[in-house]
């Protein structure tokens, strides 16, 4: 039995399909669903976290069906959505014991026990007894954490827990989050930072148009595209024919730049510069690196960054609200 | 049960650290009191003040009540509600927990409203009227702010909301048995008094101050909180399952 399994999960909102026939297997690990906005990504999480009913197929988290037995899913759970909603008027542990009560952990001793440890094990006992208003960003999203971990769930869900924070703070969330995997716990994980998934992430997912288009390991998912990353900076468009071994990945973050893979990028990158040259267009700047995650998303998404059609105008409203 | 009392606890810690909440929403019904209940010349009641007592006491809670609504549509906008939902506590004890609160709540701010009245001459009943009092406005708490919420459910934005909200407060608390005795009253007047349940709420706490049991009101109050809170229960579920 897998800890988080979906046979064919699938979810429509009137004619927009968000999720087709989905089907992921996690155990024990740290699974990063990726993907454009609007990908699907929240629809899958609020489905396994029985907010959301599945339009067909089935899903289960440790072993108990999300629709028939969703009390009992919700009694193994932890859910962090991106919205950070902490109380700002409670105190970190007032926090942390109300969730730990909604948990349903009515003995004193025990709810006491388990606060101080999630609060501890998230680094905020100094500052545990302060109003949260006082709270950094980077705190608050480790005292949800806390809140979410004082339950000692079998499978905890994270909606871009990194959102907003700045280097210190995502690197602090993440190492935190690992250190759960370390200890048993399941976690699904959504993530826009390509950089942190390809670190920590055992498996990732990528996720488009609620269609898994790529899933597995970074490092295998990297070596499947091939070896070396080319960059160029050309003063026009990419040539019509492009030499053998030689594959178009998507335009680069500057104005002109141009990113291909190759399994020999030092051999073919003379044959590429020559043809640029042959078709008129100055090249700038060239240069050879190695597959990031971030390319094989790249890859898979291509550049178009948002699915349209699928705007979400009430997580929009939420952003507005907060402003 | 125990997921309620969390909900409740929580809301009320939070409502009490924010004091200008606390004292702005005294503000209304205290000036009600104090300009209107002691400078109203009446002739068909020589103490106005004891007379108006128990409208400005349900004005109180009709206030909380309808103000109330903001706050279970502040947690689902905030994505309060998203965490809770997904949580063991059963989903009706999110629901049950903010009613109570807001009931709660407005039973304070009317202990705040009589305890002022007193202070400035309203007569001291035998202890034993109290209890009944609160029963009663506790009643009709739990009938106001249900139906607060589930407006507030049903329309899912702040603005809409405060609309309905101004639009609905000032005309209940007028169109009842408020100000006057039905005998003063213009009959069209009386007619609406008739209908409104604010006056229910109003007669039966002059029943009791009376020292009477007023059956009917109570029934009525009674009937139509039922009603409200499995109207407020259908809309949460739809509002929250999807």
């Amino acid at each position: 039995m897998s800890k988080i399994e979906t046979v064919d999960l699938t979810k429509n909102y009137g004619n927009l399909c968000a999720i087709n026939k989905l089907n992921i297997l996690c155990d024990n690990e740290i699974y990063g669903l990726l993907g454009p906005n609007g990908s699907g990504k929240t629809t899958t999480i609020r489905m396994l976290t029985t907010l959301l009913n599945p339009t067909s197929g089935s899903a289960s988290v440790c072993g108990y069906d999300v629709m028939d037995n969703a009390a009992k899913v919700r009694n193994c759970i932890s859910y962090v959505p991106q919205d950070m909603a902490v109380d700002i008027r409670l105190t970190g542990r007032e926090n942390v014991t109300f969730f730990a009560k909604l948990y349903g952990i009515r003995n004193r001793a025990e709810r006491q026990r388990r606060v101080d440890n999630a609060i501890s094990v998230m680094d905020l006992s100094d500052r545990a007894d302060d109003m949260t208003k006082t709270y950094s960003g980077g705190m608050r999203r480790r005292l949800e954490l806390a809140q979410a971990l004082v339950h000692e769930p079998e499978v905890l869900f994270l909606d871009e827990p990194t959102i907003g924070l700045d280097v210190a703070a995502r690197r602090s969330i993440w190492e935190h989050i690992f250190s759960l995997r370390k200890s048993g716990m399941t976690v699904l994980v959504t993530t826009h930072q390509m950089d942190e998934a390809e670190r920590y992430c055992d498996r990732v997912g990528i996720l488009k148009k609620g269609v898994i288009v790529r899933e597995g390991r970074p490092v295998q998912l990297k070596s499947d595209l091939m070896k070396d990353v080319i960059i160029i900076r050309a003063n026009g468009g990419i040539p019509s024919t492009l030499p053998d071994g030689l594959t178009f990945i998507g335009d680069g973050d500057l104005e002109g730049e141009y990113i291909f893979t190759a399994n020999h990028g030092s051999e073919v990158l003379p044959n590429l510069l020559r043809i640029f040259e042959t078709e008129g267009v100055k090249v700038l700047s060239s240069f050879i690196r190695e597959p990031t995650l971030e390319d094989v998303y790249m890859q898979s998404c291509g550049n178009g960054t948002e699915d349209l059609g699928s705007f979400d105008d009430r997580q929009f409203r939420n952003l507005m609200v907060r402003r | 049960m125990y997921g309620m009392f969390a909900y409740v606890e929580r809301d009320l810690k939070r409502w009490m650290r924010a004091p200008m909440n606390v004292i702005s929403t005294l503000a209304m019904p205290a000036a009600w009191l104090i300009f209107v209940g002691l400078a109203m010349p009446t002739t068909f009641t020589d103490n106005y003040l004891d007379f108006i007592t128990p409208s400005i006491l349900v004005l109180t809670m009709l206030s909380a009540g309808l103000s109330g609504g903001t706050s279970l549509m502040f947690d689902k906008v905030l994505g309060y509600l998203n965490k809770f939902l997904s949580m063991p506590a059963s989903r009706e004890s999110i629901l049950f927990g903010k009613i109570m609160f807001i009931t709660i709540r407005g039973l304070i701010q009317a202990t705040v409203i009589l305890a002022i009245a007193i202070l400035i001459g309203a007569t001291i009943l035998p202890w034993y009227i109290y209890p009944e009092m609160y029963g009663i406005l506790f009643l009709f708490g739990v009938l106001t702010s249900a139906f607060g919420t589930t407006v507030a459910l049903y329309l899912g934005e702040h603005d809409s909301y405060a609309a309905v909200q101004a639009f609905i407060s000032m005309p209940l608390f007028f169109t009842s048995s408020a100000l006057m005795p039905y005998s003063e009253m213009p009959d069209w007047l009386a007619f609406c008094a008739h209908l409104n349940p604010v006056s229910y709420a109003i007669d039966a706490l002059r029943s009791v101050m009376a020292v009477e049991f007023p059956i009917t009101s109570i029934s009525i109050l009674l009937i139509g909180t039922v009603v409200m809170l499995a109207i407020c229960m259908r809309i949460f579920r739809k509002v929250t399952v999807r």
